[in-house]
């Protein structure tokens, strides 16, 4: 018995494919961690190649603002020249 | 397992949400987030359970009870830090996840979504009520803050606060529902986190590059049991680092003085995960445009699903948007650092300039990748 909600996206529903060929090894079959060093770590230094510009600009911009009103706002803490002129 | 996985309903169930679910191949670390916030709810229920045995929630008692019940009672210390910073990673772990979501267009999944951000809502309201229950300074004056932005409420708003309250100021009364609803809402997340994986495994996870996968999917299990566990290793590495070694890091030191109703503290500030929301809060120079700002914070999360549709589901080949995303982060970020900082200047105006832009965001992305779209 096949209560309605389990009639959704399982393995033998997923999708129709036709002309297509796929062949695969068993994981059985197969080396587990192959490439994972010699291939992987060149992969690190590509991905952060490729985001690089889209994550670092907005980054720095947002470390400027920072840096800018911390500065401000220890500059306003600080007696201004000429503040207190008028007590003179 | 297999064959009684034939006739027992439980079982079937269990076997098609975490051993046999058919899952993208390539779904990355971002995809980690959701089985981490598994880990950090059962973490805090069962936690909260344990500390909840030596509490008493009581004005005169609990600030007292929870640091005597460090000492005396065995290994409480460690279940303390435990939910304390535990609360940290629940949100770390929330944020990311969401951020994930507006990153790869997740919310196409409205109903996902939805219930997702309902369960945002009542993790932010458990956080909150739980910081309460300790009784410092910062407990007593973060619920009064809090509790009072309810008084904006037009005709209706004094009358709503001393029904929260249970009297005229946060007292006894308000400690005891607290701790009552604190208690009660994480099983509420709970059955909401099986609806939300109830409406996703109707049509299974999406992946990064945004296209259908039901042409090449695996078996859940052993493939993302295992990368799940990794994703639990190094997530609670550093939960357990805290806990060890930095407990307070997090913490407010005003937590450690008892509340007292007669002496404000300086700087009153929540815990960091709700500071984008105060600072968004506090640059709306009006009493209800401020609260109004803070539930709209949140809220807008639930107007993602109708933001217009691109193309390409995600980000990912949209690289306006990308740099708009990451703008929003550091946005994120400068909001949380503006919330922790008193209101004097420059910091009021900032907040002001990123309060607008951080909903200016939503308001930009749809057009924005839109117009990359039709141009190409």
């Amino acid at each position: 018995m096949r209560p309605s909600f389990l009639l959704r996206k399982e393995f033998g529903n997923l999708a129709v494919i036709r002309g297509t060929v796929k062949y695969h090894l068993s994981p059985l079959e197969q080396r587990a961690f192959a490439g994972a060093i010699s291939q992987g770590v060149p992969n690190i230094f590509w991905r952060f190649r490729q985001s690089f510009f889209y994550v670092v600009p907005p980054m720095l911009l947002s470390y400027l603002v920072y840096y800018t009103a911390e500065m401000e706002h220890d500059r306003l803490q600080r007696k201004q020249p000429g503040q207190f002129d008028h007590e003179k | 397992m297999y064959k009684a996985s034939r006739f027992s309903p439980l079982a079937s169930v269990i076997r098609h949400t975490v051993i046999t679910l058919p899952t993208p191949v390539n779904i990355s670390t971002w995809w980690n987030f959701g089985s981490l916030l598994g880990v950090c709810l059962a973490t805090q229920i069962f936690s909260g359970l344990v500390l909840s045995l030596h509490f008493t929630a009581h004005t005169d008692l609990s600030f007292y009870v929870v640091i005597q019940s460090f000492g005396d009672v065995y290994y409480n210390w460690w279940f303390r830090a435990l939910h304390a910073n535990g609360a940290s990673f629940f949100f770390i772990g929330l944020y990311l996840h969401i951020a994930r979501g507006m990153y790869y267009s997740s919310y196409v999944f409205k109903e996902v979504w939805s219930v997702g951000v309902v369960i945002l809502l009542l993790v932010m309201a458990s956080a909150f009520l739980g910081y309460v229950l300790p009784w410092g300074q910062m407990s007593f004056w973060g619920a009064t803050v809090i509790t009072s932005l309810f008084s904006a409420l037009p005709i209706i708003g004094s009358d709503v606060v001393i029904w929260l309250w249970g009297g005229f100021s946060v007292d006894n009364a308000t400690l005891t529902r607290f701790f009552g609803i604190h208690f009660l809402l994480p099983f509420t997340v709970a059955g909401l986190a099986g609806l939300h994986l109830f409406f996703l495994h109707d049509q299974g996870s999406s992946n990064p590059l945004g296209v259908s996968s039901d042409f090449n999917k695996v078996v859940f299990h052993h493939y993302y049991v295992l990368k799940d566990l990794v994703g639990v290793c190094f997530f609670v590495g550093p939960l357990l680092g805290l806990v060890y070694f930095y407990p307070w890091l997090l913490g407010d030191p005003e937590n450690f003085i008892e509340g007292n109703p007669l002496v404000t503290p300086h700087h009153i500030q929540p815990e960091w995960y709700f500071l984008f929301a105060y600072a968004i809060l506090r640059a709306v120079p009006n009493k209800l445009g401020g609260v109004v700002a803070l539930a709209a914070a949140v809220l807008i999360l639930f107007y993602m699903p109708f933001s217009p549709k691109t193309s390409i589901k995600g980000l990912s080949f949209y690289p306006w948007g990308k740099v708009l995303f990451f703008s929003l982060i550091g946005v994120f970020i400068l909001l949380t650092w503006a919330g922790s900082k008193p209101v004097e200047e420059p910091y009021v105006v900032v907040s002001q300039v990123l309060s607008f832009l951080y909903f200016f965001y939503f308001l930009l992305i749809g057009p924005l990748t839109r117009i990359q779209d039709k141009l190409l």
